[in-house]
């Protein structure tokens, strides 16, 4: 029964990835990666990694898909063709060559490895799941309490860097580049 | 819990992030490209936990193997992956207000 359903959730997975890729519009790829996050997570849980599942649904689902689609509508990207080419795709000669090259090779050898299955063998002592929280949570803040603070600085930086990106606008964007900047003027740039 | 061979996680792990790859690169939009580097991103968590799961058999857990190591660096990838989302988003908005656009062959400041 699980077994069948983790066949089914992969299959969905997969069928969300390559709508991603080849969604027309950005909106619809964004939500394409949503299914595809919650068949993920889906996987987890059967997997016995509780508190991952939950975690790629608050973090991923949750956060950063609606930031996908906040600047996909602050943006107001609708439909893709006004982009040079039909589709906005650019599978043209040599880069699409090595492009369908890589992903056929490297599928190819998943499904290679995929002949050698080998039995699972459930361990009785993570019935409950693998990711037990306090286990997890031990290690966490002992033995990875290092990168774990490392973690925090980056996302200090993330945040002072993605301040610094948002408002630069007004001082060095307007007389950095006069010749590259496009004729549009806002308003806010003139006053 | 189910009982798939850790070959077959594996196999749904190498095609997502062929999927990945393939967006990442015959995409102009900067918006999906960022999408499918998501996608890549999940497909190295996925690798991550089917080894920690394969670890955790009866046969295998004696030796000495953490495997809370694969749950602990999936949140660090996870962790990654927002901030390179927040980074890679307002990189897109300042893109957008310098060109207009979000087409990936617009960026050529550096070949000029």
């Amino acid at each position: 029964m699980a077994d069948t359903l983790f066949y089914i959730l992969a299959a969905g997975t997969l069928a969300c990835g390559m709508g991603v890729v080849t969604a027309r519009m950005p909106l619809f790829s964004v939500l394409s990666l949503l299914g595809s996050l919650f068949c993920l997570s889906a996987i987890y849980l059967l997997s016995g990694f509780q508190f991952l599942a939950a975690t790629q649904l608050l973090v991923y689902a949750g956060a950063i898909m609606v930031l996908f689609l906040f600047v996909i509508m602050l943006l107001n990207l609708g439909d893709e063709a006004e982009l040079q080419g039909h589709l906005g795709f650019s599978l043209s000669g040599k880069k699409g060559l090595i492009a369908g090259a890589t992903a056929l090779s490297l599928g190819l050898v998943g499904v290679v490895g995929a002949g050698y299955s080998t039995p699972f063998v459930a361990n009785p002592a993570y019935e409950r799941g693998v990711d037990d929280l306090n286990a997890l949570a031990t290690v966490l803040f002992s033995r990875y309490a290092l990168p774990f603070e490392a973690a925090s600085l980056l996302l200090l930086a993330t945040m002072i860097g993605v301040i610094t990106l948002a408002k630069r606008q007004r001082t060095t964007d307007a007389g950095a580049h006069p010749q590259s900047a496009p004729p549009s003027t806002d308003g806010e740039t003139a006053a | 819990m189910m009982n798939v061979p850790t070959e077959h996680i594996l196999t749904l792990s190498a095609l997502l992030f062929a999927t990945g790859v393939l967006g990442f690169l015959i995409r102009r939009n900067v918006i999906i490209v960022l999408a499918s580097i998501e996608l890549m991103l999940n497909a190295a968590n996925l690798t991550f936990l089917a080894a920690s799961r394969h670890w955790s058999q009866t046969h295998l857990a004696a030796d000495g193997v953490n495997i809370m190591q694969g749950p602990i660096f999936s949140l660090f990838v996870i962790l990654v992956a927002a901030a390179e989302a927040a980074v890679g988003l307002a990189l897109v908005i300042a893109f957008y207000r310098l060109k207009q656009t979000v087409a990936l062959d617009a960026l050529t400041e550096l070949k000029d």
